[in-house]
C-alpha cells in the first residue's frame, strides 16, 4: 500500500513482510525494515513498540482512502491508496471477469510510454502489454489472459482515457 | 461560621471551591443549567440544584433563582468563583440583604472597584500611580480627542463597563479615535445597555503584572506576591507565571506596599487582585482591581503554600488573616497555561463538542484544575477554558520543563486546543529569557513558529504514523478477505470483537 502524509511531500510504501511471533511483525517502510510489537489494539487505537520505542496512536476518523490519527499526541492525516500497479492488475487481469473477455481495458488514464507486444504475438496472463504514465508514475498494463494479440488499439506516445480498450486478445 | 456554601458557578472553578470545602468539612451546593446535568461539579457537590436553561442569563446569571436555591438549601454563604456574578455588586447587595455571606468584598467596595473612574480617583488620592489619561469619563468624541492629543497617541478607548479585554480599542490618530469611539459605544450599549468611555495612554511593550492581595475585616492587608500575565491574545491571558522575571525583591516589596495601600483605599475585604502595567522603563501603573478569586490563583498557591480559597472562607468568617507580611516567603517558580478549547489558526475561534477521550497530566510539581473527563462535553454556551495546567519547580527551568512534559502528556480528543501553541511559546528563547510583553505573540511571530513546529512534529513522527497505518490497513484487509487464519489472528488481538 502507498501512503501520503498531509503537509509532507513524500510517498511512503508500507507493508507487513513477516509475522515474527505473537503480535510481532517485521514491517517495511520504503526501504527500511522495522520491528513492530503490538501491545494493545482496538478500533480506537493501537499501542506498540517500534524498534524499541513505545508509541500510542489513536484512530480518529477513517475512510478507505483517508485516516486521521493522533501519533503520540500529534494529529496526522494520511491518505492511502493501493499501488496503481496492483489496482490495474486486479481490475484488468485478476478480478474474475474470466478469460473469455476479448478486450483489455485501461483502468487508468495515462500516456502511452511503451508498447511491449505487437499484433499477432502470443501472450500469457500477466505479461506486460504496455506501460502507461499516470500521475508521474509508470504503470505496466498486463494481459488478463493467455492468448494471441489480435489488435492493438493504442499508439506509442498517445494518451488513453479510463476504460479505453488497449488491445484485443483472443 | 460558614457551614454550607452555594457555589454560583460551574466548570473547573466550581470543582476547585468544592475541594477546599471538603477539606474543611463544609457542605457544598452546586447549581447547574440544562447544559450541565452531567458536569463534574454536580457530581462532586453535597447537593445539586437545577437552575435553568443553558444560556447564562437564564441560569448562572439568574440572581433570583440562585437566591431561591440559597434560601431553600439552607446555604449560609455563596462563593461566586470568577466570571458570571462574581463582580456583580447588585448580587453582592442581594446576598447582604438576605443575610447570606458573600465570599468576596462588600457590595460597596465592589461597586468602587468596578467603576474604573471612581477607582482611579481613589488610587490617585492614595498616591498609587495610574496610567496617564482622562480624569474621568469623557463627554464625547471631541473631548476624547482633546485628551488624546494632550497625552499623545497611541491611546486606548476603554468602556468602563468592559472587562476581560472587551470594550477596548487602541487608536493611533484622530480619525481612528472617532471610529473607535463609535464602535466601543455601540458594543457597550449592546452588551450592558449603557456606555461610558475613558481615554488612557497606550503604553508600548508593556508587561501585565498583577498582585494577589488579601484584606480582612479588621483592616489587615497583605500582598501574596506578583504574577506576570503578559502572554495574552486579544487582551486575554494565556500563560501566567510567578515570580515575574523583572520583579526583584526590592520591587516586589515596593509595589507590594502600593497594593496594600490600594486595598485600603477602596476598603477592600477578602481576596482580590491589583493589576498593573509595567512600562518598558520599569514604571508600574495601577490599572484595576479584580474583585474576585482570579483564574490564575493556583500559581500563587504553589509559591506561597497557601490555600487561597480557605483564606477567602476564613476572611468571610470574620477571622483575621492568620499571618503577617513578613511571614510570607516565596518558594520556587510556578507557571500556568490556560488550556482553551479554541483553534489558534482560526483566530482563536472557540471549538466545542464532545470529548470522547482525555488524559489528564500529573506528577511532581504538576497541578491540573479541570472539569474534563472522558465522555464530557465542551459547551458552546460557556467560557472556552477547559483546564488550567500549572507546574512548580525549584528553578524556573524546572518549572518550564515540567510544563512542557505535562503539555505533552495532556491529550484531549474532540476539540482544538491551545496546547500546541503553548509548546511553541515555551520553547522560544524569548520565553526562556523572560522577554515577555503583552504583544508577545505578534512581536515574536509565534503563530508562524507554531506552523513550523507542527510540520516538524509530523516529520518526526512520520514513520510511526505509517507503521500504525500499515497495521490498521492490514486489519481491514483481513476482514475483507476473510481468510480464516488471518481473521482469527486479528480477532485474538481485538479480544474476539
Amino acid at each position: 500500500m502507498e501512503y501520503n502524509i498531509e503537509d509532507i511531500e513524500e510517498t511512503f510504501n508500507g507493508e507487513i513482510i513477516q509475522q515474527l511471533g505473537n503480535l510481532e511483525y517485521l514491517i517495511k517502510i520504503n526501504d527500511n525494515e522495522k520491528n513492530l510489537k503490538i501491545l494493545t489494539m482496538s478500533s480506537r487505537g493501537i499501542e506498540f513498540i517500534l524498534d524499541q520505542k513505545y508509541h500510542k496512536v489513536k484512530y480518529l476518523d477513517n475512510t478507505t482512502s483517508q485516516m486521521k490519527i493522533v501519533v503520540d499526541g500529534v494529529p496526522i492525516t494520511i491518505t492511502k491508496h493501493q499501488n496503481l500497479n496492483e489496482i490495474v492488475f486486479k481490475n484488468s487481469g485478476e478480478s474474475g471477469v474470466g478469460t473469455s473477455q476479448l478486450n483489455l481495458y485501461s483502468q487508468i488514464p495515462g500516456k502511452v510510454v511503451k508498447i511491449s507486444i505487437s499484433e499477432g504475438s502470443e501472450v500469457k496472463n500477466g505479461d506486460v502489454i504496455c506501460v502507461l504514465e499516470s500521475m508521474k508514475m509508470q504503470v505496466s498494463i498486463k494481459s488478463h489472459k493467455d492468448g494471441i494479440v489480435k489488435k492493438i488499439k493504442i499508439k506509442d506516445g498517445g494518451t488513453v482515457a479510463k476504460n479505453d480498450i488497449i488491445a484485443e486478445i483472443e | 461560621m460558614i457551614e454550607k456554601i452555594l457555589i454560583a458557578n460551574r466548570g473547573e472553578i466550581a470543582l476547585r471551591v468544592i475541594k477546599t470545602c471538603k477539606a474543611l468539612g463544609i457542605k457544598t451546593v452546586a447549581v447547574y443549567s440544562d447544559e450541565d446535568y452531567t458536569s463534574l461539579h454536580v457530581k462532586h457537590a453535597t447537593e445539586a440544584y437545577h437552575i435553568g436553561e443553558a444560556a447564562p442569563a437564564k441560569s448562572y446569571l439568574n440572581q433570583e433563582k440562585i437566591l431561591d436555591v440559597m434560601l431553600s438549601s439552607g446555604s449560609d454563604a455563596v462563593h461566586p468563583g470568577y466570571g458570571f456574578l462574581s463582580e456583580n455588586d447588585d448580587f453582592a447587595r442581594l446576598c447582604e440583604k438576605n443575610k447570606i455571606n458573600f465570599i468576596g468584598p462588600s457590595s460597596a467596595s465592589m461597586d468602587l472597584c468596578g467603576d474604573k473612574m471612581k477607582c482611579k480617583a481613589a488610587m490617585l488620592k492614595a498616591k498609587v500611580p495610574t496610567v496617564p489619561g482622562s480624569p474621568g469619563i469623557v463627554k464625547d468624541a471631541e473631548d476624547a480627542e482633546k485628551i488624546a492629543n494632550k497625552i499623545g497617541y497611541p491611546v486606548m478607548l476603554k468602556s468602563v463597563y468592559g472587562g476581560g479585554g472587551r470594550g477596548i480599542r487602541i487608536v493611533n490618530n484622530d480619525l481612528e479615535l472617532r471610529e473607535g469611539y463609535e464602535s466601543v459605544t455601540r458594543e457597550s450599549i449592546s452588551a450592558v445597555g449603557k456606555s461610558a468611555i475613558i481615554v488612557e495612554k497606550f503604553l508600548e511593550k508593556t508587561r501585565h503584572i498583577e498582585y494577589q492581595m488579601a484584606r480582612d475585616t479588621h483592616g489587615n492587608s497583605v500582598h501574596i506576591f506578583e504574577r506576570e500575565c503578559s502572554i495574552q491574545r486579544r487582551n486575554q491571558k494565556l500563560i501566567e507565571q510567578t515570580p515575574s522575571p523583572v520583579v526583584d525583591e526590592e520591587t516586589r516589596t515596593r509595589v507590594g506596599e502600593l497594593v496594600c495601600k490600594a486595598a485600603d483605599a477602596v476598603d477592600y475585604t477578602n481576596l482580590g487582585t491589583a493589576e498593573f502595567l509595567r512600562a518598558d522603563n520599569g514604571e508600574f501603573y495601577f490599572i484595576e482591581i479584580n474583585a474576585r478569586l482570579q483564574v490564575e490563583h493556583p500559581i500563587t498557591e504553589f509559591v506561597s503554600g497557601l490555600d487561597l480559597v480557605k483564606l477567602q472562607i476564613d476572611i468571610a468568617n470574620g477571622e483575621a488573616i492568620p499571618f503577617k507580611q513578613k511571614d510570607l516567603k516565596m518558594n520556587g517558580y510556578a507557571i500556568e497555561c490556560r488550556i482553551n478549547a479554541e483553534d489558534t489558526f482560526l483566530d482563536f475561534a472557540p471549538s466545542t463538542g464532545p470529548i470522547p477521550d482525555v488524559t489528564i497530566p500529573s506528577g511532581p510539581g504538576v497541578r491540573c484544575d479541570t472539569y474534563l473527563y472522558p465522555g464530557c462535553t465542551v459547551s458552546p454556551f460557556y467560557d472556552s477554558l477547559m483546564a488550567k495546567l500549572c507546574t512548580w519547580g525549584k528553578t524556573f527551568e524546572e518549572s518550564r520543563l515540567r510544563m512542557l512534559g505535562a503539555l505533552n502528556d495532556f491529550y484531549i480528543q474532540g476539540v482544538e486546543t491551545s496546547i500546541p501553541l503553548y509548546k511553541t511559546i515555551l520553547n522560544t528563547d524569548e520565553y526562556k529569557n523572560g522577554e515577555l510583553s503583552t504583544d508577545f505573540l505578534k512581536r515574536y511571530g509565534i503563530i508562524d513558529k507554531l506552523t513550523a513546529d507542527i510540520k516538524k512534529d509530523k516529520e518526526t513522527n512520520k514513520e510511526v504514523a505509517i507503521a500504525a497505518a500499515v497495521i490498521h490497513s492490514e486489519y481491514y484487509k483481513s476482514r475483507v478477505k476473510d481468510t480464516p487464519e488471518t481473521n482469527m489472528h486479528w480477532k485474538n488481538q481485538l479480544g474476539g470483537s
